[in-house]
C-alpha cells in the first residue's frame, strides 16, 4: 500500500464541474451544443473521478497535495469553520458511483428528453443536482453537506414537478382513488411540494442537531469530530449524546424515505423516469446512507467511552432501516404503476443499507456493517438505475404506466428484457449477481452479531423482494397485450434507440461484473476500504476492533435463499407461467382482499399524514389568523367598550356636575374626528392603538408582578 | 468623523435644496438628481470612514455622536436602500406635482436615519428619531387621491406619534434619575444605581417605543395597513430602512443600559427574557399569518414583523450574557447574527418589495394570483424574488443562512434554547409560504405567457442584488467580521 500524491483541485473539480454545466445551460441556446454541453461537463467530471479511483482500486492511499486549490480553506474564520475535501477509498467509490451513473442517466435523457420545451430548465436543474450530490459525498464537513443536502432538495423538488402542466397522464397515482377519503393521486407539482417539506422535516431535525453538536464541539468537520472527544463527553453529562445523534439521523430519514418521512418518494414518480433513476433511486435517496456513514463513526467512538449508549441509537437506525425494508416490500407487492412499484422497492433497498449501517454499531467490527452498507448502495443504485430507465422506455413505448397494460413484450423487446431479466434476478437477491453479494453481507453481519430479530426481518422480506420482482417482470413481458394499439403514434414496439438502450444495457452489465466480482471478494475489497476510510478519519488505529476480514455465513446465505426461492417460485407460477389467476384469489379470500387494500393504501399512513399535518394546519392558520388576528381585536375593543360603559355610569354624575361646557365643544370636535377616522376602516385605528397601549400595559403589569418590585414597594 | 459630518451636510443641502432648485420647468428633474447623487455621496463618505479608521468611540459634536462600526453599517444599510427606493420613485413614477418635496422628505428621511445610527445622546435620538418619522407620515400618503395611501398615512402617523410619545416619556424618566441625557452618562451612572423602578419602566417604555418601528409583536399593527397603503417604494423604505432605526436605537439605548443594569433584582423578569417571550411571539404570529395573506404586500409585511422576531433572538442572548456575566461569547455571536441578519434582511426583503413593486406597477395587480407564471411572464423579477424568498427563508447557500445560523447558534446552549428551538420551527414553517409564491411563479399555469416589459432600472437592481445575497451566501467572512466589530463596540 503507496500513498499516491494527487492534486488537490482534482477533488474540487468533480463537484466543481457540474456546477460549471449548471451555467452553461442557460448560455448556450436551444440547440446541440446545449445537449453536449449537458453530458461534457459531468463526463469531465467523471474523468476527474476514474482519476481517483485508480488508486483505490489497486489498495492504495490517496494523498491530497495542495495545488491551485488548498485542501481546505478557511471558510466562516469567526465560527473557525474550514471547508475541505476528502479522498479517502470509501469517498472516491461513492463519488465515482455518484459520477457515471449522473453521466449514463445524462446521455440517456439526450434522447429520451428529447425535443421537450422545457429542456434547459431540465439540464440546469439536472447538472445542479450533479454538483449538489459531489458536493455531499465530498465535503469533509457537516455544513457542506448541508449545503449540498438542500441543493439536491430543490433540485428534486423542481424535477420531480417537471411536468408542471399536470397533465393528467403525468400524474402519479390513478386519480379518483381515495383512502380515508383523502385522494391518493397527485398532479407533478404536487408530488414536488409534498416531496420537499416531507424531507424538510428531516433536515429541520438534522440542523438543529448539527447546530447542537457545533455548539458543544466547536467544529463541523468529521475529522475535528472523531479526533477530539471532549464535545461527547459534555454532551453525554447534558444526556444529549443519543438525542443528537438521532436528531442528525432525521436527515436522512428524510432524504433516504426511511419509516416514517417514506411516504414522498412514491409520489415523487411525477418526475421524468431519468430523474427517478438518478435522484430518486441511484444518488440522492442514498445521501442519507452517506450521512450515517459520516455520522456513524464518530458517534459510535464517542459513545465508546459510555457504552450503554452505542445500543440505543444503532438499534434505532437499524430497526427503522429492517422495518422500513419489510413495509416497503410489502407494498411493491400489489398495484400496478411500474414506477411506484420501483420506488417502494428504492425505499425498501435502502431500508437494508440502514439495517446494515445500524448493524454496524451493534457488532464488533465496525467496518462490516459499513462495508455492507456501501456494498447494498452500489449494487442497488446500479440495478435500480437500469429498472427507471427501462421503466421509462416501456412507459414510453406501450404509452400506459400500468405493468397489467404491458404483458407480452418479452419477444419484442429483446435487450429490454435480457437486461430487465439480470436487474429483476439482482433485485430479488439471486446469486451471483451483485444484489446477492451484498444482501448476503448484510445479513450475515446480522446473523454474526446476533441480532436474530434483525435478520429475521431482514431475510423474510428478501423473499418478498423476489416475489414483486418477479411479478413485475412476469406481467410486463409475458402473457398477452390486452390493449395491442394504442402506441403513440411514430413508435412502434420495437427496441429504442442505441442513445436508450445502450445506458441501462451497461447498467446491466454492470450488475453482472460484480456479481462475478463477488466470487473474487469484492466484499473484502469494500471492507479494508472502509477499515482504510475509518482510519483516515480517526488518524491511525484510534478506532479500535475493526478488520479488514468478512465473514461469510453459511447458514445465513442458506436461510435467505430458502426465503427468495419461495417468493421467486409463487410468483413465476402466479405472472410468469400464470397458472392460477391471482385477482381470483384475491377476489375469492375477503382476507387477502383485505389485506391488499390495505397494502394498495400504503398501510393508510399516507391518508393519515395529510388528515393530520396538511389540513390540520392549514385549518389552524385560518382559525389563529381569523380568531387572533382580527377577532380577538374585536372581542376585546367590545370588552373595553363595555368596560367603559360601565365605568362611565359610574362617573356619570361626575361627568355632568364637573365636566363643563367647554369640554363639551371639544368632545364634539373629537367626536367629529374620530368619525371621520373611523370611517376608513371600521375603527381598527383605535383597536390598533389599543392594542399598542395593552401590549406596553401587560409589560409594565408583568413588571410589577414578577420583578419583586411589588413586594419591594 | 469628520466624513460623517461632510455625509450630514450633504445631505442636509439636497433635502433642503431639492424643491428649491426645482424650476417650473419639469424635464429637467434636478431635485431627484441632486438627491440621489447626496445619497451617493453620503455612501460613499460613510464607507470612507468605516476604511479610514475615523472610528474612534469617544463621543463629539458636543458629545451629541459617536463614530462606530455599529453607526457605519446601519448608516450604510439605510443610506444604500434609501437610494435603491429613490432610483425605483424615480423611474417608476417620474411625474407629478409634488416630485421635488417627494426627494427632499425622502432625503430628510435619510438624514434623520443617518444620525439616529451615530446618536450618543438621547435627545439627539429622540430629534432624528423624529426627523426621520415626520417626512415618512407624508410619504405614506403622498399618493393623495388614493384612499388606501391617505388611510395609511393616517394610521401610520397616529400610532408614530403615539410611539414617539412613549419614546419621549422614557427618556424624561431616564433623565429624572440619572440627571443626564448622554448616553455613556446614563450608562456610569445606572452601574452605580442597584435598582430603581423608574428605570426599569424607562427601559420597558423604549422596548415599546422602538418596537413599534421594529414591528414587534403586540406593536405589529400598522405594518400591513401602512404597507399595502402606501406607494410601493414607500413600503420598501418602511420595511428595509426605518425599521432598521428602531434596531439601531434599541441596540444605542436598552442593549447598552442592558450591560450595566437589571431590569429586576430576580431572575424572572429580566430584559433577556422579556426579549425572548417578545421574540418568539413575533416571530411566530408573523410567519402564521403570512401563510394565509391573499396580496403580496401583505404576505411581505407579515414576513417581514416575523423576521424582527429573529433578529431579537441576538438582542436577548446579548442582554442575557451582559446581565449575567456568563456567555459573554454567545451574547456576541448574538448580536454579531442580529446586526448581520439586519444587513441581509435589508437586501432580501428590500429585493423582494422591488420585485413586487415592479410585478404591481407592470401588472396593476397585487394579490398573489398575480403571480401565477409570472417566471414565464417575468423572468428576472420571479427569479429575484425566488432567489430572495429562499434567502429570507434561510436556505443555504444564501445570505439569510448564515445570519441565522449565528442567531440559532448563539442560543443553543444558553438557559435561552428554547428561542433557538422555536426559531427553527419558525424557519421551517415559514418555507410553507415562501415556497408556495415560489410554486406560484413556477409551476403555476399564469392568466397568460406573454412577456411583460421588466423596467431597466429594476433589471439592473435586480442584478445588484441577488448578487449580493448569493455573493454574501458564499462569502460570508468580511460581513460576519464586520459586524462583529459593530457588535463588540456596543459594550461600553
Amino acid at each position: 500500500m503507496t500513498a499516491v500524491s494527487v492534486p488537490s483541485y482534482f477533488v474540487w473539480l468533480i463537484f466543481i464541474l457540474p456546477y460549471v454545466g449548471t451555467l452553461a445551460a442557460p448560455l448556450t441556446g436551444k440547440g446541440k451544443v446545449r445537449d453536449i454541453a449537458a453530458v461534457f461537463f459531468p463526463f469531465l467530471s467523471a474523468i476527474f473521478a476514474l482519476y481517483l479511483l485508480i488508486p483505490v482500486l489497486q489498495g492504495d492511499t490517496i494523498s491530497l497535495f495542495n495545488s491551485i486549490i488548498p485542501t481546505s480553506v478557511p471558510w466562516i474564520p469567526e465560527l473557525g469553520i474550514n471547508f475541505g475535501v476528502l479522498s479517502d477509498p470509501y469517498t472516491v467509490i461513492i463519488a465515482n458511483l455518484v459520477a457515471w451513473i449522473s453521466l449514463l442517466v445524462m446521455v440517456y435523457s439526450v434522447d429520451y428528453m428529447k425535443g421537450d420545451s422545457g429542456l434547459t430548465r431540465y439540464w440546469f436543474f439536472m447538472s445542479f443536482f450533479i454538483g449538489s450530490m459531489q458536493l455531499i459525498v465530498l465535503s469533509d464537513n457537516l455544513l457542506g453537506l448541508f449545503i449540498g443536502w438542500e441543493g439536491v432538495g430543490l433540485c428534486s423538488y423542481a424535477l420531480i414537478g417537471y411536468y408542471y402542466h399536470d397533465e393528467k397522464e403525468n400524474w402519479v397515482g390513478t386519480p379518483g382513488s381515495k383512502a380515508l377519503g383523502e385522494e391518493q393521486a397527485y398532479p407533478p407539482s404536487h408530488a414536488g411540494m409534498k416531496a420537499f417539506f416531507m424531507t424538510r422535516v428531516g433536515d429541520l431535525a438534522m440542523l438543529a442537531g448539527m447546530l447542537i453538536l457545533f455548539v458543544f464541539s466547536g467544529t463541523f468537520s468529521y475529522h475535528a469530530l472523531a479526533t477530539s472527544t471532549a464535545w461527547a463527553t459534555s454532551l453525554a453529562a447534558a444526556g444529549l449524546l443519543v438525542p443528537v445523534a438521532l436528531l442528525i439521523f432525521g436527515g436522512a430519514i428524510g432524504k433516504s424515505a426511511q419509516f416514517p418521512l417514506q411516504e414522498w418518494l412514491p409520489d415523487a414518480m411525477a418526475g421524468p423516469a431519468p430523474v427517478s433513476a438518478l435522484i430518486h433511486a441511484a444518488t440522492m435517496v442514498n445521501a442519507g446512507v452517506v450521512l450515517v456513514a459520516r455520522i456513524g463513526p464518530i458517534f459510535y467512538f464517542a459513545m465508546a467511552a459510555n457504552p450503554a449508549l452505542i445500543q440505543p441509537f444503532f438499534m434505532v437506525v437499524a430497526w427503522i432501516g429492517a422495518f422500513t425494508a419489510f413495509l416497503a416490500a410489502t407494498q411493491a407487492m400489489v398495484g400496478f404503476e411500474l414506477k411506484k412499484l420501483l420506488a417502494y422497492s428504492t425505499v425498501s433497498q435502502i431500508g437494508y443499507m440502514m439495517l446494515a449501517l445500524g448493524l454496524a454499531g451493534l457488532s464488533t467490527n465496525f467496518a462490516e456493517g459499513l462495508s455492507a452498507g456501501l456494498f447494498q448502495l452500489i449494487s442497488h443504485a446500479i440495478f435500480k438505475a437500469a429498472l427507471f430507465l427501462m421503466a421509462g422506455v416501456l412507459i414510453h413505448l406501450t404509452g400506459t404506466k400500468y405493468i397489467n397494460e404491458m404483458g407480452g413484450l418479452k419477444d419484442k423487446l429483446k435487450i429490454t428484457f435480457a437486461v430487465f431479466l439480470i436487474a429483476a434476478a439482482a433485485l430479488s437477491g439471486i446469486p451471483p449477481l451483485s444484489g446477492f453479494w451484498s444482501k448476503d453481507a448484510i445479513l450475515a453481519t446480522a446473523w454474526g452479531s446476533g441480532q436474530y430479530g434483525l435478520f429475521l426481518v431482514g431475510s423474510a422480506t428478501a423473499g418478498l423482494t423476489a416475489f414483486y420482482a418477479f411479478r413485475m417482470f412476469g406481467l410486463v413481458f409475458y402473457g398477452l397485450r390486452e390493449k395491442p394499439d394504442h402506441e403513440a403514434p411514430g413508435h412502434g414496439l420495437k427496441e429504442p434507440s442505441p442513445l436508450s438502450w445502450v445506458p441501462y444495457s451497461v447498467l446491466g452489465a454492470g450488475t453482472v461484473v460484480i456479481g462475478i466480482l463477488g466470487f473474487f471478494n469484492l466484499g473484502g475489497f469494500l471492507q479494508a476500504s472502509s477499515v482504510t476510510y475509518i482510519y483516515s478519519l480517526f488518524t491511525g488505529a484510534l478506532f479500535g476492533g475493526l478488520s479488514p476480514a468478512s465473514q461469510f455465513n453459511f447458514v445465513s446465505s442458506l436461510v435467505t435463499l430458502g426465503f427468495v426461492v419461495i417468493g421467486l417460485l409463487v410468483s413465476i407460477q402466479l405472472y410468469v407461467r400464470r397458472k392460477v389467476s391471482p385477482s381470483s384469489i384475491v377476489k375469492d379470500s375477503g382476507f387477502v382482499h383485505g389485506l391488499y387494500t390495505f397494502l394498495e393504501n400504503r398501510w393508510y399512513v399516507n391518508a393519515v399524514y395529510y388528515k393530520v399535518f396538511v389540513n390540520a394546519p392549514l385549518r389552524a392558520s385560518y382559525w389563529t389568523f381569523d380568531n387572533f388576528e382580527i377577532g380577538v381585536l374585536e372581542k376585546v375593543n367590545n370588552g373595553v367598550r363595555a368596560l367603559a360603559l360601565w365605568f362611565s355610569a359610574g362617573g356619570n354624575w361626575f361627568d355632568r356636575n364637573v365636566v363643563d361646557e367647554a369640554a363639551d365643544g371639544g368632545a364634539r370636535v373629537g367626536q367629529a374626528l374620530s368619525r371621520t377616522f373611523r370611517r376608513l376602516q371600521t375603527g381598527i385605528l383605535e383597536q390598533y392603538a389599543l392594542v399598542l397601549a395593552i401590549g406596553l400595559i401587560i409589560l409594565l403589569l408583568l413588571f410589577l408582578l414578577l420583578s419583586g418590585v411589588y413586594v419591594a414597594i | 468623523m469628520d466624513y460623517i459630518l461632510a455625509a450630514v451636510v450633504v445631505l442636509g443641502a439636497a433635502a433642503l435644496g431639492a424643491p428649491v432648485l426645482q424650476t417650473a420647468e419639469r424635464r429637467f428633474r434636478i431635485g431627484a438628481y441632486a438627491s440621489m447623487a447626496a445619497l451617493a455621496l453620503a455612501i460613499v463618505m460613510v464607507a470612507a470612514n468605516t476604511v479610514n479608521g475615523g472610528i474612534s468611540t469617544v463621543p463629539y459634536f458636543g458629545n451629541l455622536l459617536v463614530s462606530d462600526p455599529l453607526g457605519d453599517i446601519f448608516a450604510l444599510v439605510v443610506l444604500s436602500v434609501t437610494l435603491a427606493v429613490a432610483v425605483a420613485s424615480f423611474y417608476s413614477s417620474p411625474n407629478g406635482p409634488n416630485i421635488p418635496s417627494y426627494y427632499s422628505l425622502l432625503v430628510f428621511s435619510a438624514l434623520g436615519m443617518v444620525l439616529l445610527s451615530y446618536s450618543a445622546d438621547l435627545l439627539m435620538l429622540f430629534v432624528a428619531w423624529e426627523l426621520m418619522s415626520l417626512p415618512t407620515y407624508v410619504l405614506a400618503g403622498f399618493d393623495k387621491k388614493r384612499v388606501q395611501s391617505n388611510e395609511a398615512a393616517a394610521k401610520y402617523a397616529i400610532l408614530g406619534a403615539l410611539s414617539s410619545a412613549i419614546i419621549l416619556y422614557a427618556i424624561s424618566l431616564t433623565y429624572g434619575v440619572t440627571g443626564t441625557t448622554q448616553i455613556s452618562g446614563v450608562v456610569a451612572r445606572l452601574a452605580l444605581e442597584p435598582f430603581n423602578p423608574l428605570v426599569s419602566v424607562a427601559i420597558l417604555l423604549f422596548v415599546v417605543g422602538f418596537g413599534f418601528k421594529m414591528s414587534i409583536v403586540p406593536f405589529h399593527m400598522w405594518v400591513p395597513d401602512a404597507y399595502e397603503g402606501s406607494p410601493p417604494a414607500i413600503a420598501t423604505l418602511f420595511a428595509t430602512a426605518t425599521k432598521k432605526a428602531g434596531f439601531v436605537a434599541a441596540i444605542r439605548v436598552v442593549l447598552v443600559i442592558a450591560t450595566v443594569y437589571a431590569l429586576a433584582p430576580n431572575s424572572v423578569f429580566t430584559l433577556a427574557n422579556v426579549l425572548a417571550v417578545l421574540a418568539v411571539i413575533t416571530m411566530t404570529l408573523g410567519n402564521v399569518a403570512a401563510l394565509t395573506q391573499k396580496s403580496m404586500t401583505r404576505l411581505l409585511a407579515y414576513s417581514s414583523i416575523a423576521q424582527a422576531g429573529y433578529i431579537l433572538v441576538g438582542f436577548s442572548i446579548f442582554a442575557y450574557s451582559q446581565q449575567t456575566g456568563a456567555f459573554a461569547y454567545n451574547g456576541l455571536l448574538g448580536l454579531t447574527g442580529s446586526i448581520f441578519h439586519v444587513v441581509n434582511h435589508a437586501i432580501m426583503k428590500g429585493a423582494a418589495f422591488l420585485a413586487a413593486m415592479v410585478v404591481l406597477t407592470q401588472l396593476k395587480r397585487g394579490d398573489l394570483g398575480a403571480y401565477n407564471g409570472l417566471a414565464k411572464r417575468m423572468p428576472i423579477t420571479a427569479f429575484t424574488l425566488a432567489v430572495s424568498f429562499l434567502a429570507l427563508a434561510g436556505v443555504p447557500p444564501l445570505n439569510g443562512f448564515w445570519s441565522k445560523l449565528l442567531l440559532f447558534v448563539s442560543v443553543i446552549n444558553t438557559p435561552l434554547a428554547w428561542v433557538a428551538v422555536a426559531a427553527i420551527l419558525n424557519s421551517a414553517f415559514s418555507l410553507g409560504y415562501y415556497f408556495w409564491v415560489i410554486k406560484r411563479m413556477y409551476l403555476d399555469p399564469g392568466e397568460s405567457t406573454e412577456r411583460v416589459k421588466e423596467p431597466l432600472w429594476s433589471v439592473v437592481l435586480f442584478a445588484v442584488l441577488v448578487g449580493l445575497m448569493i455573493g454574501i451566501g458564499l462569502f460570508p467572512q468580511q460581513f460576519i467580521s464586520l459586524a462583529s466589530s459593530a457588535a463588540s463596540s456596543v459594550i461600553p
